[in-house]
Formats: structure tokens, sequence, C-alpha cells
């Protein structure tokens, strides 16, 4: 009889070690660990040579009981872990709650505050507008804002434009570049004197001369567009001469946007 | 005389012979090999148990383990190798245990693991709205 014990039982042993030194297993495991233990102490006891079989069967029951001592010791763990994990996942997801709302907040602020800009801003624009119009003498029509260019812009009959007297020609250059998205109607009109072909004439050239001023400026020839009236449309009576200077006239139409 | 001897002689060997099959008998019964049922029900009800907890899923080879186990214990007991029979008997029914702590460990794992990746996709989530602003 050998007083050593069974060949493999230092392997059981070695495992069961290993575990009963990790705490979280001891705390896990506890109850298992101890069967175990006793498992193979048994395993451990020595055995006449002829007892070989009777070895095995102990060294079998005392690896697979420290095995079951480890999964069980995993499983109670990872359940312990659970807790905490759902923990975790409560946290994560009310910090995602808190940023969503905190997120929808500043979305309604920052809407809020453009809004309120944006409402500025036309306010100061439709401001600045009404400024410009002041500025240009223009009447605000159904048909735009008519700037009407008296008969002192040109001599009598000639369709220049006389130099020194376009105070208004330069607001209303300003006033295009300032709105360059505006259509702009340039119409020409005469008192009766003369023949109806020659004031038609008339007419056109001066506000064709208009035009040419406008581009001269810079303002593009596209958004320009030029008609003569001759004296299809008077403003006031031919009968006077104050009546006939109202009648000779360029307007100037800029079409309202939109 | 001869006639009443001869047939006392007769009786008495009859119930001679009549005993001696009986201690015979009784030890045949004795000597006989009595099954380890107890063993062999155990492990049976472990490895049904491990079925049950799905363990054919989770830890097949284990549960294979103890119905190959449990298949010898009974092999052992057929041929009336009782104390054979009963060893294998009770490793069938450790294997099918070990089966179960198996199985239920790979389940927690998994439950963990799908955990994990909730609050991972609820983090990601964060990270990709933070990234937003």
């Amino acid at each position: 009889m050998s007083p050593t014990s069974p060949d493999g039982s230092e392997d059981v042993r070695s495992k069961l070690t290993e575990l009963q030194q990790n705490p979280d297993m001891m705390t896990h495991a506890r109850i298992e660990l101890r069967d175990a233990e006793a498992a193979v102490k048994l395993a451990e006891q020595p055995l006449a040579s002829d007892e070989a079989v009777l070895a095995e069967h102990r060294l079998y029951m005392a690896d697979r009981m420290v095995e079951i001592a480890r999964a069980k010791g995993e499983a109670r763990l990872m359940e312990a872990d659970r807790e905490r994990l759902g923990e975790e996942r409560d946290a994560a997801r009310l910090a995602a709650r808190t940023r969503e709302a905190d997120q929808a907040h500043a979305d309604a602020q920052r809407a809020r505050s453009s809004q309120a800009a944006a409402a500025e801003m036309s306010a100061r624009e439709a401001e600045e507008l009404q400024r410009q119009i002041a500025m240009l003498e223009a009447e605000a029509t159904e048909r735009g804002l008519v700037l009407t260019l008296g008969d002192v812009l040109f001599a009598t009959g000639s369709a220049d434009i006389q130099g020194g007297t376009n105070q208004n020609l330069e607001k209303l250059v300003n006033f295009l570049n300032q709105y360059p998205d505006r259509q702009v109607l340039i119409e020409g009109h005469t008192d009766n004197v003369g023949s109806a072909m020659f004031n038609q004439n008339l007419s056109r050239q001066r506000a064709e001369s208009v035009r040419r001023f406008l581009t001269e400026r810079g303002i593009e020839n596209r958004r320009l567009s030029v008609s003569g009236y001759g004296f299809e449309r008077p403003i006031a009576s031919n009968d006077s001469a104050t009546g006939r200077q109202q009648n000779r006239r360029v307007e100037v139409v800029i079409e309202n946007r939109e | 005389m001869k006639i009443y001897t001869a047939r006392r002689v007769a009786g008495h060997a009859s119930r001679l012979i009549t005993l001696l099959f009986v201690t015979l008998t009784l030890a045949a019964c004795a000597a006989a090999p009595v099954p380890p049922t107890d063993e062999l029900t155990a492990a049976s009800d472990a490895i049904a148990n491990a079925e049950q907890a799905e363990a054919r899923r989770y830890a097949g080879a284990e549960l294979e383990e103890a119905n190959r186990q449990l298949e010898a214990a009974n092999k052992a007991a057929a041929s009336e190798k009782m104390v054979e029979a009963e060893r294998l008997a009770r490793q069938a029914r450790v294997a099918a245990e070990l089966a179960i702590a198996r199985t239920e460990a790979a389940k927690a794992s998994a439950i963990n693991r799908e955990m994990g990746r909730g609050a991972e996709a609820l983090d990601e989530e964060m990270r990709r709205q933070g990234d937003q602003q």
C-alpha cells in the first residue's frame, strides 16, 4: 500500500485552491466549494494499487464538483453584476433623457431667438426700406414705387438729361443698388404739344435716356424695361403751362417684390 | 416395517432436500447483487433536470457525458457489476449537475451581454447626440 495520494489528485487540488483564493468565488459558491473540498480530500486518500478504479472514480467526482462550484460561482457573480448593469443602464437612460430634454429646450430657445431675430431683422429692413423710399420721394402704389422725374431733367424737345439736376437719379441708383432683386419700368410721358408720333418718340427717347443713365451707373440692363406713352397718360391738364410741365415727365416704377 | 422404514427414509430425505433447497435459495438471495436503484434514479432525475434547463443547448458536451455515464451504469447493473454500476451512476449524476451549472452560467452570461449591449447602445446614442450639438 502506497501512502501517497493517487495520481491526478494534485491537479484537482490546485484547481480547487485557485477557486478558494478567489474572493468572488468564496462569496458566491461557498457551499459548493465546501462540498468540493470534501470530494478532493477523499480523492487524495491513499489507496492500494489494486484500487485504481476507485481512485479514478473519486477523482472524477472531485473534478466535477470543483467545476460545479466554479460554474455556480460564475453564474451567481453574473447575477450580482446584473444589478450593477441594470443600474448603469438606468443611469445611461436617464442621462440620455436629460440630454434629450436639454436639447429640446435649447432647440426651442434657439428657434424662439432666431424667430425673434428674423422678426427684428425684417422690421429693421422694412424700416430701412421706408426710409429709402422717403428719401427717394417715391410714391407707393399698387404697381410699386413710382418715382416721378420731372420736366426739369430735360431741355424742351430734347431727350438728353441735363447735367447737375439728377440728384433724384442718384438716389434711384442708390436705391436700386440696395435692392438688387427689383425690376424697374421706365415710362416716358409728354404734354400734347406737337404730333402724337413726335411725342411718342420723344417720350420713349427720354425713357431710354434714363435707362442709359442707370446702366452707365452699374444697374443691370435686364432689370430695366422702357416704354414711351407720348401724351396718352396726362396727370394734369394740358391747358395751362403748369399742367403741361407736370405732364412732361419720366416715371420710374420700381416693382414690388413678390 | 420395511416398507414403513423405507417410507420414513424417503420422507426424511424429501424434507432434507426441501430444506437444502430453501437454504440454498435463501443463500443465493442473500448473495445476489442488488442493483443501485437509488443512485440510478438520482442520475436519471439529474439528467432530466439538465434537459429541462436546456443543457442540450448550453452545455451539450456535459449532458452527453452524463448520458454516457448513465448508460454505462445501466449496462454494469445488467451484468450484475453492482459496485461499478453504483459508481457510474454517481458519476452520471455529478456530470448532469455540472451540465446544469454550466447551463445556468451560460444563460447568465448571455443576459449580461445583452444588458451590456443595451447600455452601450444608449451610450452610443448619447455620444451621437452630443456630436450633433
